[in-house]
């Protein structure tokens, strides 16, 4: 992955919002994105960060304002395999073992030059559990399973919809580091959470929902 | 950055289904199953005359072969779509569609080749004329990856609704009609010892075509599915 300028403008919505059944989910939000950045999605239960997250992978249509990726008006096939979304539901197969989970991902998405399923299984902590099915891994651990297409795949923008639920302290730090490296590798990430983030790469950008 | 390349997310995306199916094996034998028992039960019905049995084999293997493979069709979409995998699928860089008729061809592989392995069987149990037996093969090669193909537009257009088994059934066996007459003719056909190439190749034209378009309509109809 080349490293990009650490002022590139990757990801900019303009009065971005999005009505369910006529009724808007949430109020009209304007933010920008640069590489290298963190943004925080803040919200209420309900407030329509995981809808917001949807849009901006894709898998929801955009209702009413723009969005833009790299300048240019954001659409599958400007933006595809450069964004990756990790929702509530992980897209682990049960019966596949977090090693073939990853090949799958790999096969499908690409994978970063210098890096193994192996490497990265021991990097996120699932030591000793690659060939284990993922239906008898801990809850934490199949959210490490998930994660671990993070360290693999090759993405600019990551969007996390509640990467620390269900990880145990060592993994929320882990989590934070993980996204310490990529945003000082040029990447950037949007990140919805109700704990405490402690991000040590500068000062995240907030987005605030209203409902 | 590095893309996989299409050969590669084929193979990904195929390897992934059958290996799935494979660790459920359990589940591939159950449509054989069936099959064999609703074959079974005709010549306790209708008594165990030769002449009867022989003139219906033919239809009874297609239909029966038909519902054993409506019975394994609903599952097609409905786990990936509830542990989120297709939500993965549909975000990669790989067209949709195409990726889509792999796990169409998976399932296929997985339900449909057990039933036709199995169809000489069915076929002595009910004296079809041995002779007939390789017309009935070729017309079960090209009726049931239609029926398959024809399913998952289906199974894509009901996904997310709750209960959708008895939907799918209700909206996809009168769409089988067509295979079904073509597929029992060139078997009657060859019972009489007549041409019987003229219906293989209407399933032939009919499948073509389902290959190339069914997969769109799935891509098209997952999208939306996501989309609510």
């Amino acid at each position: 992955m080349t490293v990009a300028d650490p002022a590139t403008l990757l990801l900019e919505a303009r009065a971005l919002s999005f009505h369910r059944q006529d009724e808007p989910v949430f109020a009209p939000l304007s933010f920008q994105l640069k590489s290298g950045e963190l943004a925080l999605v803040e919200g209420d239960n309900g407030s329509g960060k995981t809808t917001l997250l949807r849009i901006l992978a894709g898998l929801l249509h955009v209702g009413d304002g723009e969005l833009f990726w790299r300048g240019q008006p954001m659409h599958r096939d400007t933006c595809a395999g450069d964004v990756l979304f990790l929702g509530h539901q992980l897209g682990l197969k049960t019966d596949l073992s977090p090693r073939e989970n990853l090949h799958v991902a790999a096969g499908l998405h690409g994978r970063h030059p210098e890096k193994t399923s192996a490497t990265v299984l021991a990097d996120i902590g699932l030591c000793g559990y690659e060939d284990e099915p993922v239906r008898r891994l801990s809850a934490g651990q199949k959210k490490r399973a998930a994660l671990a297409r993070l360290l693999l795949l090759p993405a600019t923008l990551w969007l996390l919809d509640e990467p620390y639920a269900n990880l145990d302290r060592v993994g929320i730090a882990m989590v934070n580091r993980l996204l310490e490296q990529h945003t000082a590798e040029g990447g950037a990430a949007l990140v919805t959470s109700h704990g405490s983030v402690s991000f040590h790469g500068g000062e995240p950008r907030h987005i605030r929902m209203h409902a | 950055m590095k893309n996989p390349g299409l050969a590669n997310a084929c193979a990904a995306m195929l390897r992934r289904d059958l290996t799935l199916a494979w660790r459920r094996r359990g589940d591939i034998a159950m449509p054989v199953l069936y099959a064999l028992i609703v074959t079974m039960l005709f010549p306790f019905a209708l008594g165990p005359e030769d002449s009867l049995l022989q003139r219906i084999a033919g239809g009874v293997i297609l239909v029966t072969i038909l519902l054993s493979m409506l019975l394994a069709l609903d599952a097609l979409f409905s786990s990936d779509i509830e542990d989120g995998s297709l939500e993965q699928l549909v975000l990669a860089p790989q067209p949709l569609a195409l990726m889509l008729g792999m796990k169409i061809l998976a399932h296929w592989i997985t339900t449909a080749l057990p039933l036709i392995v199995a169809t000489p069987l069915l076929a002595a149990m009910l004296h079809l004329p041995a002779a007939v037996i390789p017309v009935l093969l070729l017309a079960l090669l090209l009726a049931t990856p239609l029926l398959s193909l024809l399913g998952a537009v289906l199974v894509a257009l009901t996904a997310g609704t709750r209960r959708s088994g008895m939907l799918l059934a209700l909206m996809l066996l009168p769409l089988c009609v067509p295979a079904v007459i073509f597929a029992a003719g060139a078997v009657a056909a060859a019972q009489q010892g007549l041409p019987w190439l003229a219906p293989i190749v209407w399933l032939a034209a009919a499948l073509v075509l389902a290959v190339a378009l069914a997969p769109l309509a799935c891509a098209a109809a997952l999208r939306i599915a996501l989309d609510a």
